[in-house]
């Protein structure tokens, strides 16, 4: 049973447009003890590293999705005749970790922190899904609230926003960057 | 995504001033040399803050404890290299210094009795400044899970595949529905036949017989099934039930290409109400 366990969540999360969370496959397999579903998953991850394949299962965005491997990109690339991947300017990235540590939050918020003018970055991060409007802030104008969306987590492999970098790893890097500086 | 389209204009304009200046220096005589061996665009900062931040760290500056004249003066200093003027950009900038200003102008003020540290007129600009720090901090953290990210590919967020962008459909609106309506409404006029029809048709009897056509997960071509039409009364009255359809989120409306034909079918979960009736 556990073997065809695995088989079926494989199926499951290789058809998945999306991650697919651990409650939806318990919903999906129902009457599977949660128990062996956790070991298969386990089991599936492992099977997949060792295996060495093209292709893995990663757990982001709070669910598991099929990936290719890092290695491969250059390849993935070439097929889909992109010459490499855009990143985030620097001022989204900034904008983006301002609002994932103060969300939700307003322009006007975000901008006060940034202490520059943050519209058209909001803009940008909003047409490429990263963040959400969540609402309208019952203050003086009725401002957009914004939150990071599920997409931001998937962007960067986080499952949730428990797994933002910590106060630690950001007095790390402070600390290394004075001392690089000294 | 097109990164660097979307970024503020401002940067891009700095680039264009800075070859200008550029330019203007290799015309001159080379009197001017650089103040000091700092020669530092103001363009290369995210902000005043960013700038602030770099100030205090080049002179290994306690956070806490900011000689406000000596950062202001450096701070200035800074902001007079610049010749050309964005508005935008250049307000954020002498925002921040006329903050400066206004602290060490608290600061000179006589008073009674020592100030408590939370009165020190400077800790308004302290906060901000760990606040921006550790902001930036974490945006380096997720820089690096970005870098990592981006080489494992996940079909989701997948652009379409070079040639292939006729995939590429989405869902249209009802204005494109409406304008697909005209258009067929054009093409009957234009047939010219005058056909006198009694029959009255009703909303409810439209609805269901769309529901018996799109059951079973069946695809409805827009333009096909209007030609089918009899009168302008009953395309009007199939039209008004298909605008409800996909109002009401039972149906899903998709147009692979402009001026292509709209195709409909139902949701999942409209399915199965429909079943159930």
């Amino acid at each position: 049973m556990s073997s065809d366990l695995k088989n079926i969540i494989e199926a499951l999360v290789f058809i998945s447009q999306e991650p697919l969370t651990l409650d939806r496959i318990k919903t999906v397999l129902e009457g599977a003890p949660d128990e062996e579903i956790q070991a298969a998953v386990e089991e599936l991850l492992k099977d997949y590293e060792a295996a060495g394949r093209g292709i893995q299962v990663v757990h982001t965005g709070g669910g598991y999705i099929l990936s290719t491997r890092p290695d491969h990109d250059r390849w993935v690339r070439r097929l889909l005749q992109i010459e490499r991947k855009n990143k985030l300017s620097a001022a989204a990235l900034e904008t983006l970790a301002g609002i994932a540590y103060h969300q939700p939050v307003t322009q006007a918020e975000i901008s006060a922190i940034r202490g520059v003018d943050s519209t058209y970055t909001l803009k940008s991060l909003l047409d490429k899904k990263l963040i959400k409007i969540v609402g309208r802030k019952k203050a003086p104008g009725n401002p957009l609230v914004y939150r990071t969306s599920e997409r931001f987590l998937q962007y960067f492999g986080l499952n949730s926003l428990d797994e933002l970098p910590s106060e630690e790893e950001i007095g790390k890097i402070l600390q290394e960057e004075k001392s690089s500086e000294a | 995504m097109p990164e660097n389209i979307l970024d503020p204009l401002p940067a891009a304009d700095m680039t264009a001033t800075d070859a200008v200046l550029a330019a203007a220096a290799a015309a001159a005589p080379p009197e001017e040399a650089p103040r000091d061996g700092y020669q530092v665009r103001l363009e290369i900062f995210e902000g005043p803050l960013d700038l602030l931040l770099f100030l205090i760290r080049k002179k290994k500056i306690d956070i806490h404890d900011i000689p406000i004249a000596a950062i202001t003066r450096d701070y200035l200093d800074y902001l007079d290299r610049k010749t050309l003027i964005n508005l935008d950009r250049e307000a954020e900038f002498l925002f921040i210094a006329a903050l400066l200003i206004y602290i060490k102008s608290q600061m000179l003020l006589p008073r009674e009795t020592d100030l408590a540290e939370q009165d020190d007129p400077r800790q308004v600009l302290v906060n901000r400044l760990l606040e921006y720090q550790k902001i930036k901090a974490a945006g380096s953290i997720l820089r690096e899970r970005e870098e990592d990210q981006i080489l494992q590919w996940r079909r989701n967020f997948l652009p379409p595949l070079p040639g292939e962008s006729e995939l590429d459909f989405e869902e249209v609106s009802l204005f494109d529905l409406s304008e697909a309506f005209f258009l067929m409404m054009k093409r009957r006029s234009a047939a010219d036949t005058r056909i006198i029809k009694g029959r009255d048709v009703s909303y409810e009897v439209k609805m269901k017989e769309l529901f018996g056509l799109l059951n079973d997960g069946r695809v409805l071509d827009f333009l096909a099934y209007f030609e089918t039409q009899e009168s302008l009364e009953e395309a009007l009255v199939s039209f008004f039930c298909l605008l409800e359809l996909v109002k009401t989120r039972q149906a899903v409306a998709v147009q692979d290409e402009l001026f292509q034909t709209i195709r409909v079918w139902l949701r999942k979960d409209a399915r199965r109400t429909v079943a159930h009736e």
